[in-house]
């Protein structure tokens, strides 16, 4: 009985489908999405921001042979985890907010990973464009800043392959905490049974 | 070689624990729905009846007890064959919708679909069809908020139909409806039921329902109080007449 009730119907979610299902997805909400990206890029900026002095200072100190007050590299560190528990908090209750529409699908016959597919896209979207709005928004202040106190001289000591890096990282882990910070509430949803989860208060 | 019996609870129970108290939501409830039938389950307001469509439906794990869907134990199916359940084989018709208010009418119905691996052209074309059936063919692409509680009920019943279910569970599906609409969703379903052979099983107060059912279980305090067989020929001479 099993195996042929596999046979004669599917359950599957391509990915493709899943894509473009989750940007439909993001265009309907598109108010509250982009509230979410905002508050993971503010975080992302404030870091950005550090590091970014944290770059350009050092670079500058190298080549011109001046020192100037050491930078506090332990605010780099807090900025990580101030921007590291905004992400995973606004990404958290972005999805409690969805428990009754994960109910909902799993009564229609939604595997669990139908679910997980849609919200860690739209999860990963999120990281990503708020990684890199934020990374835009940390950055240009930090140079900007960096100009006004030591004049234009410090643009061109900016060194590319570092800030590169920079951009690279910060991607990597706007990106990896959003969809962590998705995958834990949403599979905790779409684990309870479907009657539970349509009841669900946060 | 299947029996008759397509759906079967043995001393099926839900009980709930609020504080010191235990509400005994579904008490030893032993049914049986026959293939093909249009069953009935009446009962005053807090007797169970939503609590045992859950139950049925693989929505709910009950406290003690067992469902029988085609002789399988529910209790038995892994994760992969309840949502194959849940997509393929039966159609909810939720008392309280349950409908996405992000989502249009359309995308709504096309939802489960989704889900059944159906292709982007086929779930519009379906939604458009099913909506049309339950006379909201103007109204598709209106999200849940811009209709009113029938029209609203209309799409839980199309969506219910999309992926061609072999037994429907309609919790009060005429519940928000006037006079006739609620007679043209009770067409519906009877169409359903005598044409495709689909089993339905609505929980209901409305009594041109319970008219034209199979069967009538009536449930109080979470039991079976008592149980209605209709001569099945005698039916079939008075939807005739
Ligand atoms: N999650 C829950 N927690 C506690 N008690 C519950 C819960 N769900 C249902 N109950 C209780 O179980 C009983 C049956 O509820 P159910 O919703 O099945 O009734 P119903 O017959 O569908 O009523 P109605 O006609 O009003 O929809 C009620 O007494 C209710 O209070
Ligand atoms: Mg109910």
């Amino acid at each position: 009985m099993r195996k042929s009730r596999r046979l004669d119907a599917k359950i599957e979610l391509p990915l493709s489908e899943a894509f473009r299902i989750s940007l439909e997805q993001i265009r309907k909400r598109f108010a509250r999405s982009m509230i979410v990206v905002l508050s993971v890029a503010l975080g992302i900026a404030f870091m950005s921001y550090l590091q970014m002095t944290n770059v350009i200072l050092s670079a500058y100190m190298k080549q011109e042979g001046v020192v100037i007050e050491a930078y506090q590299s332990w605010l780099v560190i807090v900025s990580l985890f101030v921007c590291g528990v905004g992400l995973v908090n606004s990404m958290l209750i972005a999805t409690y907010e969805r428990y009754r529409e994960i109910g909902t699908m799993k009564c229609l016959g939604a595997l669990d990973q139908h679910i997980l597919k849609l919200y860690l896209i739209e999860a990963f979207l999120f990281g990503l464009s708020g990684g890199v709005l934020g990374f835009i928004l940390g950055s240009s202040i930090a140079t900007l800043s960096s100009i006004l106190q030591l004049g234009l001289n410090a643009l061109w000591r900016i060194p590319l392959l570092e800030t590169l890096q920079l951009l690279g990282l910060t991607l990597v882990l706007s990106v990896i905490l959003s969809v962590i910070a998705t995958a834990y509430p949403a599979l905790k949803a779409a684990k309870l049974n479907p009657v539970e989860a349509l009841r669900y208060d946060i | 070689m299947t029996s008759e019996n397509i759906i079967e609870t043995q001393d099926l129970s839900r009980h709930y624990q609020i504080g010191g108290n235990m509400v005994k939501a579904l008490d030893s409830v032993d049914v049986q729905i026959k293939r093909g039938e249009y069953s009935s389950l009446v009962g005053p307001s807090g007797s169970g009846k939503t609590t045992l469509f859950n139950l049925i439906g693989g929505l709910d794990r009950p406290t003690k007890g067992k469902v029988y869907i085609d002789d399988v134990d529910i209790a038995k199916l892994d994760a992969y064959e309840l949502a194959w359940l849940r997509c393929h084989k039966v159609g909810y018709i939720f008392q309280t919708f349950n409908l996405i208010p992000v989502l249009t009418a359309s995308e709504n119905v096309a939802l489960p679909m989704i889900f059944a691996g159906k292709s982007r052209k086929e779930r519009t074309e379906k939604a458009a069809n099913l909506l049309k059936t339950v006379g909201l063919g103007e109204r598709m692409n209106h999200r849940p908020v811009e209709l009113s509680a029938g029209q609203q009920q209309r799409v839980a019943i199309a969506r219910a139909l999309a992926n061609d279910p072999t037994i429907i569970l309609a919790d009060e599906p005429t519940g928000n409806l006037d006079l006739n609409t609620g007679l043209e969703i009770i067409e519906i379903l009877r169409k359903l039921n005598t044409e495709s052979g689909v089993t339905i099983i609505a929980a209901t107060h409305d009594l041109k329902i319970i008219n034209v059912s199979d069967s009538l279980f009536w449930l109080r305090d979470g039991k079976i109080e008592r149980t209605e067989r209709k001569n099945n020929s005698n039916r079939e001479m008075q939807t005739t007449s």
